[in-house]
This record gives structure tokens, C-alpha cells and sequence, in this order.
């Protein structure tokens, strides 16, 4: 099954609370997930100590450059999704991972700073895919948006898909459960109600859905 | 899933499928030569080069016959250790001996 790879060289950017809400949600369908944790700061290791894993979902961490291929070779097979969870830097390891993906998510909050150094990680796969010679399908992902979508969302989000990138509707919305995902552990289902519950967990939902859809495409 | 989530799709794992990808030696090395343009480089933490710093950072004052003397660094060189790890196991054994 899928490879996907959450990459953005921008810090905070919402890779780790993307991944494990893109994991928890598939894994809460029944689908087996694997989390590959590549980032130093073992921010999924850190989500995944707070409490129980969800059922279906492994953790892998210290996944370093060196392994990053062997690894998913490893674990990408018929009956799991694998999610890699990336540190937030323009580094060989996020090249390698990208290298071996199904589907690039690219989390960004809708500024111009985070969506400039989130470009990166798009001109990084165009690149990729002229150098390897095959299409790696990649997509957006606002993060932490509010109700309101600002002008400058407005205005990043046209920009983007003018120039033809795939931007998944709807954005990850700023939301109390999210974050909490990293103070409780577990998924949407588990954890204690931090704040809207009903409106996080459908957001999740059809965002997990929504790449889904994609990668039922892409097979 | 629930038939009351505006938002439900029926997933069917069985179409997920992961395409096969290239992942010899060569096409990791095209990787990074194309990683490279961008900026995107080599971060894995370096190993601090030449030998680590012995935790033996306890010393004692003896002076033995030179003949024991020869004995111990003899016995050290030929297990590959350092003298004081002699000594740790013989003060071990005296500990052991004396139940203390």
C-alpha cells in the first residue's frame, strides 16, 4: 500500500499534527498504519508515549538518512499505509523519503513566509521527478486556519492552484483537539474533549478522506 | 463508517496500492544530486571524529613490587584493556571477598 511523506522545510509548519491525524483517522477506518518518525525532535514518538497507541498504528522511530529507503522498502507492502513524519529542514533525508513516496503532503499555514519556504519542498519534487523520471503526485494542505479565511489565504491558495498545485479542501483548521493530540495521546476518539470535538473530528475526517481519494486514484 | 457523516467515503484498502519504486544505489545517488540544487543537503548529526573520552576519570596513587607492575600492564595489553580496569576487578573481588 501508499507511501505518504509529510515534507515542508519550514518549521511548524503542522507536519507532525497532520500525520497523525492523516494516520489515527485511516487507522480509526481500519486501515493498519505504520508512522515513520524522522524528525529529531521525535514529535511522533512523543504523541505515541503519551498514552496507548490507536489500534492498527506502529511507530518507527530514529529513522535517520541512511535508512530512510530501506525502511520504507521494508514496510511498504500490500495491507498498510505508511506516513512519514519529517523534520522541518531542507535536508537529504527529506529528499530520500520524497524519492519513495506515493503522495507528498506539503502542510503550510496560509502565510507568505510558510507558503515561500513550502515552494521549496514543490520545486524539490519537480526536480525529483525530472531526475527519477516518474510522476510523484504531491498536494498542499493548509494548517491552522481560522473560520474566517484571511485575504492572504485567499490570495496564497489562487496563486497556488493558478500554477496548477493539488490543494486539499478542506484545511486543517485551528483547532484545540489537534494540538491536544500531543498532550493526551491516542486520536480524536480517545483523547479527552478539547474544545469542539465533533467539528475536529469531521474536520480530520474529511481531510483524511480527501487523500484518500487521492491515493485510491493514483492505484 | 457511519452513514451520518456528510463527509463519509466506504474506504476499500484493497485499492490502495503502492506502486513499485526504484531504490538502487543510483537512483538514491540521482536523489541527492537533485536534492542538492535545492538547497536540500546532507544534516545527519556528524560522529565527533578520534576515540571517545574514557569515563575512568578516578585515579589512585600506588606503588607496587615491578614486577606486579609488569603483570598487570602485561595482563591489560593482552585483553585489549586499560590497566585500571585490572584494578577495578581486583578491588571487585576484595569487595566481594569482604562482603562489603
Amino acid at each position: 500500500m501508499p507511501t505518504i511523506v509529510v515534507a515542508s522545510p519550514k518549521g511548524g509548519a503542522g507536519k507532525s499534527t497532520t500525520a497523525v491525524l492523516l494516520a489515527t483517522e485511516l487507522a480509526h477506518e481500519g486501515v493498519p498504519v505504520t508512522m515513520l518518525d524522522c524528525d529529531p525532535n521525535r514529535s511522533l514518538s512523543l504523541w505515541a508515549g503519551q498514552s496507548e497507541l490507536p489500534q492498527n498504528i506502529t511507530v518507527l522511530s530514529n529513522i535517520t538518512e541512511a535508512d530512510i529507503v530501506r525502511t520504507i522498502k521494508s514496510n511498504d507492502q500490500d495491507g498498510q499505509v505508511v506516513v512519514v513524519d519529517l523534520e522541518g529542514v531542507a535536508s537529504r533525508l527529506v529528499s530520500r523519503a520524497i524519492s519513495q513516496a506515493d503522495l507528498v503532503l506539503t502542510p503550510m499555514r496560509a502565510t507568505t513566509l510558510d507558503a515561500t519556504i513550502g515552494a521549496r519542498a514543490l520545486q524539490l519534487i519537480a526536480e525529483e521527478e525530472e531526475a527519477l523520471d516518474r510522476t510523484i503526485p504531491h498536494a498542499v494542505v493548509f494548517t491552522m486556519t481560522k473560520a474566517i479565511v484571511s485575504k492572504q489565504h485567499k490570495g496564497i491558495e489562487a496563486s497556488l492552484r493558478e500554477q496548477g498545485v493539488d490543494v486539499i479542501d478542506p484545511p486543517l483548521m485551528e483547532r484545540a483537539a489537534f494540538s491536544g493530540l500531543f498532550a493526551f495521546g491516542g486520536d480524536l476518539y480517545s483523547m479527552p474533549a478539547q474544545g469542539n470535538m465533533q467539528g475536529a473530528r469531521d474536520n480530520a475526517r474529511a481531510f483524511a478522506m480527501q487523500v484518500y481519494k487521492r491515493l485510491a486514484e493514483e492505484g | 463508517m457511519s452513514d451520518k457523516n456528510p463527509f463519509g467515503i466506504s474506504l476499500n484498502p484493497g485499492k490502495l496500492r503502492s506502486k513499485p519504486k526504484d531504490t538502487s544505489a543510483e537512483t538514491v545517488a540521482r536523489t541527492d544530486d537533485a536534492a542538492e540544487k535545492h538547497g536540500f543537503v546532507d544534516r545527519s548529526p556528524q560522529k565527533r571524529r578520534g576515540r571517545k573520552p574514557s569515563p575512568r576519570t578516578g585515579q589512585v596513587h600506588a606503588k607496587v613490587m615491578p614486577d606486579v607492575a609488569r603483570e598487570i600492564a602485561a595482563e591489560a595489553r593482552f585483553r585489549g584493556v586499560q590497566q585500571g580496569v585490572i584494578i577495578e576487578e581486583a578491588w571487585a573481588f576484595y569487595k566481594a571477598q569482604n562482603d562489603q
